[in-house]
């Protein structure tokens, strides 16, 4: 009976980030520590000194509505801030202001393929406004909490705005969790509101996962936490998965509890701590927030287009692939660059060819936005063209993008390359033409008597002389060229 | 008459027109309350350094021709969970430590930027938990009047340090009446103001939705001058409410015609005949001259709010006195061998046994399994308390009412008996619920009362949010009629 | 409502509070007390009554997003209990 068995995992995700301010959500303390001192960005507020208060930063606010819309939720008009207590030296206050159950913004959802690929919505309960706590450093090499002697805690990061998204239980697998979250993450970064930055930690994961056994038991539920990475995020749930469903077809009985991912080990193990004890109250320090239809509307508008729409209008109006259409829009400086290029007179798809290769190494090598690189959108949109017209070859506009990226003008790049005008024809073709047919007798004679019926020594040829043009000079007349000098004479 | 025998508003005029110096006042305050406080223990820190030089600089001010300000050379004692920039704040708790404060709290700094001068910290019950002044880490606080018997509290050290003549006006902070009480027990003028009137940043908390900050003074003028320069909307207290003008002139007349209140369900409960003499006496002062007495009623009210008011203020109590834990500031606990132990330690020596109670009580009610049954309910209890009143202002001014059932009871008579104690703040509680002003005054003394015969005996106005100012005001009125209290001699 | 010395040690220890026999005696008496009142409310319809959050409906204050330096830094770090550069230093952490 036990290997008839199946299991069906549920999986809810709740994903924390980090909104994208000046300053942390109830104090003036500056929001990028980056390299900076610990502790050189605290003050009373997001130290919890006694008497402090907190203030609520305007741009958390906005931050929140922006993420929420691009998750498809609804804005909450009035909604309230909790103290979360439990101790933890990590918390100033021990305890966290949260929205919790009161989100800004509720009731949403994004749509990803399920593993047959078929089009599944994953629902989105809320995401609700919260604090950051600081960060813990513990002696122990390997970085474990348990055996170190002492830890030391930075509060540079206690009091950045968070915002902790949650999902209903409707994913089903590892792969559709992962999928959600990098839709979810590709469509918050292009709102403007979160950087994502899963390096910097400014995304992170914890994952309830439950398993039905198809003799319909239930496994309790139980919350992975500490995944800070997309492979993290699916192991952990792999391996969550496995485990239960191991207890299960064993006949035993999967306990509620709260499990630590271990990414060395590659591990869920239980915390030996009861659920998190979560006790709130109405923060009394914070009247409740209101945001008035107009506000919400003018967040709204300033909502840009998403990646998924994006990508569909590319290949229904301008004829790019899917693939193509999914490389241009993962990143909304990269899709703006490439609509620029277009809108500047480029033709779609070769513009599209451009901005997938060239525009997105000169991005990688440099680390910047697509819009901070020295080629604008209008000047490659030129490039293309020149191509295109035949004034330049392929090789050529490269090297001329090169040095466009080094700060040259358009025009300036094309001198510097030796590009000719037109490019490498009429006497001077004939004359490097003459110079490689004299260089290759051999060749020359081979063909002449007959014995390159494939083309194959013509072709030779033909690389030859393209090496030598340094790509100034155009295939087809290249070509005809060569025919003309090997004529007898 | 002596420097420190004179009111706020004589020694600002007296300076400003170097009739006497800042620096003579500071110091002969500062006599009074050095011959005063080995008996009255009414402060844990006596700013003798920084208060002094503050007087230098104002007296430099006006040898200048500067005005430093309505408050120019006053000498003030905040009660000592305030936060003094680089002084002492202890909350008198142990937990604290010797720590001194990276900043200051809003009150404070426009105390001091209107010319005021610190005198000291004053004495309190720890964390403003206690109504005698006497579960203060440094030990009780005693009554001007009768060194035997307690001078109420929270806010006692402030209240007896006013009463005795250290300084003329002195900060309290009252989250169940722990400024009315005091001003009661100690014979002198309390206000506590409506709730998001006063700035409470940088009040050390104890129950966020009901503290507020007000003043203690002997004459309602000196009351007054303190709230004309603390009502100021700060942006850094979020509940502190913007855009409330309040006239804190004292206009003469405010009794004619004005609605005054009694509450029907207050009737039945027992006072002290010299307090129920008062109530008498004060109701028919009214009468006479041109107020309406009317009856409104707070079945609710009288039912209700002393429990709800324990449930709301332990509830956020102990989420405000969580972060005591030994981590960033205050008590530590060096050898701890780990977090739980340093927790444990820091926390169960740093507390004092009332404080332990209250957090023990307020972890209670917030458990999830009973959340909804206690704190909740006392929440939605509290709608109905707060509502209670607005519909008993639409046909009343004021509430006259008493503040205690009874005069100061001895030094250690009320420790082991607590909820004797809730019973007492039936007065004072209610008005926290619901965010109102409150003021007490003093009416006189107690007369042929036994032993307790010559003690203060105040009463207590109640009015609407906002009418803190028309409260003064009949506060002036009533002070012409009864005359304002002496300093208590020792 | 009544809670025995045994449950009341153990919300004691939720709120990080080991008490010594005498204290615990009076924490139960006074606990016991306190839910006595508190019991009261159950006296009371409290369907469809809002809960109070403020002494009346104020919005929550929005400040704008620019950063300012607290310049007291040094001061809360002098202030620390122990130390070590300018971290803040904690015992060892065991898992209850």
């Amino acid at each position: 009976m036990s290997d008839k068995l199946t299991f069906t995992p549920v999986i809810g995700i709740e994903i924390h980030i980090q909104l994208k301010t000046k300053s942390k959500i109830f104090c003036s303390c500056s929001a990028d520590y980056t390299n900076d001192e610990p502790n050189s960005h605290i003050c009373p507020v997001c130290m919890g000194l006694p008497g402090s208060m907190p203030v609520l930063n305007r741009a958390v606010v906005r931050q929140g509505m922006l993420a929420g819309m691009a998750l498809n939720c609804k804005v909450q008009p009035t909604t309230l801030f909790f103290r979360k207590s439990y101790y933890y030296p990590d918390l100033p206050k021990n305890y966290q202001i949260t929205q919790s159950d009161l989100p800004i913004a509720a009731d949403g959802w994004l749509e990803i393929k399920d593993d047959a690929g078929k089009p599944k919505t994953i629902r989105i309960n809320r995401l609700h406004l919260e604090e950051d706590v600081g960060k813990l450093h513990h002696s122990t090499s390997d970085g474990r909490l348990e055996g170190a002697e002492t830890s030391w805690v930075d509060y540079n990061r206690s009091g950045l705005p968070l915002a902790e998204i949650v999902s209903e239980p409707d994913v089903s697998s590892s792969r559709e969790a992962v999928e959600f979250v990098t839709m979810l993450r590709r469509r918050v970064r292009y709102s403007g509101a979160s950087d994502v930055d899963l390096e910097k930690g400014m995304m992170r994961f914890d994952a309830n996962v439950s398993v039905k056994c198809s003799d319909g038991r239930w496994g309790r539920r139980v919350e992975v936490k500490n995944m800070n990475s997309f492979r993290a995020l699916e192991h952990a749930i792999e391996y969550e998965i496995k485990r239960q469903s191991e207890i299960l077809a064993e006949g035993g009985e999967v306990l509620q509890e709260t499990r630590h991912w271990n990414d060395a080990k590659g591990v869920t193990s239980g915390t030996r701590v009861k659920e998190f004890y979560r006790k709130f109250i109405v923060e009394p320090d914070l009247p409740p927030l209101v945001v008035s239809p107009e506000w919400v509307e003018e967040v709204r508008a300033t909502l840009p287009e998403m990646p998924a729409d994006k990508a569909s209008r590319y290949v229904k109006e301008m004829g790019l692939t899917e693939t193509d259409a999914a490389v241009l829009t993962d990143s909304l400086d990269v899709a703006r660059y490439f609509e620029a290029c277009v809108a500047a007179g480029a033709n779609p798809v070769r513009a599209g060819n451009w901005v997938r290769t060239e525009v997105l190494r000169a991005v990688n090598e440099k680390h910047v936005d697509a819009d901070a690189l020295a080629v604008k959108p209008e000047s490659l949109a030129e490039l293309i063209l020149r191509v295109e017209d035949g004034k330049l070859s392929t090789t050529l506009a490269r090297q001329v993008f090169d040095a466009m990226l080094e700060g040259l003008s358009l025009e300036e790049a094309v001198k510097k390359s030796g590009a000719v005008e037109g490019g490498m024809g009429g006497s001077a073709l004939g004359d490097l033409v003459r110079a490689t047919l004299a260089a290759n007798p051999d060749v020359v004679e081979e063909i002449r008597s007959g014995k390159d019926a494939k083309g194959k020594k013509v072709k030779f040829l033909q690389g030859l002389v393209m090496r030598e043009a340094k790509g100034q000079a155009r295939p087809d007349e290249v070509a005809s060229a060569i025919e003309e000098s090997l004529k007898p004479e | 008459m002596r420097l420190y025998e004179l009111s706020a508003r004589d020694i600002a005029s007296g300076v400003r027109g170097k009739k006497f110096s800042a620096t003579e006042v500071f110091d002969e305050c500062l006599s009074r309350a050095v011959a005063c406080d080995g008996k009255l223990a009414a402060l844990i820190t006596t700013t003798v350094e920084a208060g002094r030089a503050a007087a230098g600089r104002i007296d430099g001010r006006v040898s200048r021709g500067e005005d430093p300000g309505p408050l120019a050379g006053v000498p003030v004692i905040l009660k000592d969970n305030m936060c003094t920039h680089g002084i002492r704040t202890t909350a008198a708790s142990r937990v604290l430590g010797d720590w001194a404060p990276p900043y200051s709290a809003t009150v404070w700094e426009l105390l001091s930027s209107a010319g005021a001068v610190l005198l000291g910290k004053a004495n309190m019950d720890e964390f403003a938990m206690g109504n005698t002044t006497s579960t203060s880490a440094f030990g009780p606080t005693a009554n001007p009047w009768d060194v035997s018997r307690v001078p109420g509290g929270s806010s006692g050290g402030s209240a007896a340090a006013v009463a005795a003549g250290y300084t003329p006006v002195a900060l309290g902070s009252d989250t169940g009446g722990s400024i009315r009480q005091p001003a009661s027990y100690c014979g002198i003028y309390g206000l506590k103001p409506t709730y998001g009137l006063v700035s409470r940043y940088g009040l050390i908390a104890y129950g966020s939705s009901l503290d507020q900050i007000g003043p203690f003074a002997r004459t309602v003028g000196d009351a007054a001058l303190a709230m004309q320069i603390l009502a100021r909307h700060d942006p850094r207290d979020s509940t502190s409410v913007p855009g409330k003008k309040i006239d804190f002139t004292c206009r003469e007349g405010a009794l004619k015609k004005k609605r005054v209140a009694l509450v029907r369900e207050f009737r039945g409960f027992t006072l002290d005949a010299p307090i129920a003499d008062a109530m008498k006496r004060v109701t028919r002062l009214f009468e006479e001259a041109g107020a309406e007495v009317v009856e409104v009623s707070l079945p609710t009210v009288a039912r209700y709010a002393v429990a709800c008011y324990y449930a709301i203020a332990a509830s956020e109590a102990h989420t405000n006195l969580a972060r005591y834990d030994g981590v960033r500031y205050g008590r530590a606990a060096p050898g701890a061998a780990g977090l739980k132990e340093m927790y444990e330690t820091v926390r169960s020596e740093g507390f004092g046994v009332e404080v332990k109670s209250r957090i023990i009580a307020g972890t209670c009610l917030t458990e999830p399994v009973r959340s909804e049954e206690y704190y909740v309910a006392a929440t939605r209890v509290r709608t109905l308390i707060a509502e209670e009143f607005r519909r008993a202002f639409e046909s009343a001014d004021c509430i006259l009412q008493p503040v205690t059932p009874s005069l100061p009871e001895k030094i250690g008579e009320m420790d082991e008996d607590a909820t004797k104690g809730y019973e007492s703040d039936l007065y004072t509680l209610p008005v926290n619920m619901a965010g109102l002003p409150g003021f007490t005054f003093w009416t006189g003394r107690a007369e042929n009362f036994g032993e307790k015969t010559g003690l203060p005996v105040g009463l207590q106005l109640v009015g609407p949010r906002w009418s803190d100012g028309e409260l003064l005001n009949v506060g002036f009125a009533l002070e012409k009629i009864l005359g304002a209290p002496k300093i208590a001699s020792l | 409502m009544k809670l025995g010395g045994e449950e009341v040690r153990a919300i004691a220890a939720e709120a990080r509070l080991s008490l010594t026999d005498e204290e615990l005696a009076k924490a139960v008496r006074y606990i016991g007390s306190f839910l006595d009142m508190v019991d009261r409310f159950k006296e009371l319809d409290l369907k469809g009554v809002e809960p109070f959050c403020f002494a009346e409906a104020a919005e929550c204050p929005l400040r704008e997003d620019s950063p300012a330096a607290f310049g007291g830094m040094p001061e809360i770090l002098a202030g620390r209990t122990e130390g070590v550069g300018s971290f803040f230093k904690v015992p060892r952490i065991v898992e209850e």
